[in-house]
């Protein structure tokens, strides 16, 4: 904040609480915002699921080539 | 270090489910209030409701992504993507908000709080000079003010936010507030 003369900085400030707290009383959502942040987790949770499951085919190294086969028993 | 940031690491390294669900709530929790600030003060209020849905999921998606260590680069980090999805979706309505709100609707707020924080005379009489203050400037300038002592933004973000220099924001605010003052008195 900057520094105000005392008398702007108490009227501004007493606006932004009462402001603050009008919008926290009109809006009282909170559960319905909750909802949306968890559906949010699920769906990004889920697409780095999807993303493990099916990991890009990449064609195998020479050094894996170069691996020697597992003797038969 | 703060807590919102300890919570933001910790479930940047989360794995499961149903804890990462526990972190995030805890989260936003803390942040949801600001960020409904931040909203309702940017776009008009009949897309606000819908507006603070999308900018929380936006958050909640990308809150992995957030590579920062300290609260405040957190803050800015949420600020930015809250600016990015309403200039992106509800551009039309942040066109609205510049129009600030009308002294009268911006009292019934105030008179919706009086039931829980009484208001006496002198309150009445900061409250009447704060929306003065805010109402009476340009535009531009009621809408910087807004953005720094309702909103509670500081220099930085203000700089970021308008792509000005750090002392350019404050001179501008500095400079608003002067101006919607000698419009007051």
């Amino acid at each position: 904040m900057a520094e105000l003369p005392q008398k702007e900085q108490l009227a501004l400030h007493e606006f932004s609480v009462r402001y603050r707290a009008a919008l926290a009383k009109q809006h009282q959502t909170p559960e319905q915002s909750l909802d949306t942040v968890k559906d949010a987790v699920r769906e990004q949770y889920e697409q780095e699921q999807d993303a493990k499951r099916s990991p890009s085919v990449e064609p195998p190294t020479k050094e894996k080539e170069r691996e020697p086969e597992e003797p038969e028993p | 270090m703060d807590d919102l940031i300890k919570l933001v690491r910790t479930y940047r390294l989360t794995a499961g489910l149903a804890e990462r669900i526990r972190l995030a709530e805890e989260i936003f929790r803390r942040i949801e209030p600001d960020l409904r600030v931040f909203v309702f003060s940017s776009v008009s209020h009949d897309a606000a409701k819908d507006a603070l849905q999308e900018v929380l999921k936006a958050v909640a998606i990308s809150l992995k992504q957030f590579k920062g260590d300290t609260v405040k680069e957190f803050w800015a980090w949420c600020y930015r993507i809250a600016r990015n999805k309403l200039s992106d979706h509800f551009r039309q309505q942040y066109a609205d908000r510049m129009q600030t709100m009308p002294p009268e609707e911006l009292w019934q707020m105030m008179e919706t709080t009086a039931q829980n924080a009484p208001m006496s005379p002198a309150v009445r009489h900061d409250l009447d000079y704060a929306i003065k203050l805010l109402t009476a400037a340009k535009p531009d300038c009621s809408d910087l003010l807004w953005r720094h002592y309702v909103i509670g933004l500081d220099y930085a973000e203000i700089a970021e936010e308008r792509n000005l220099s750090y002392d350019n924001a404050r001179m501008k605010i500095g400079r608003c507030l002067d101006e919607a003052k000698s419009l007051v008195s």
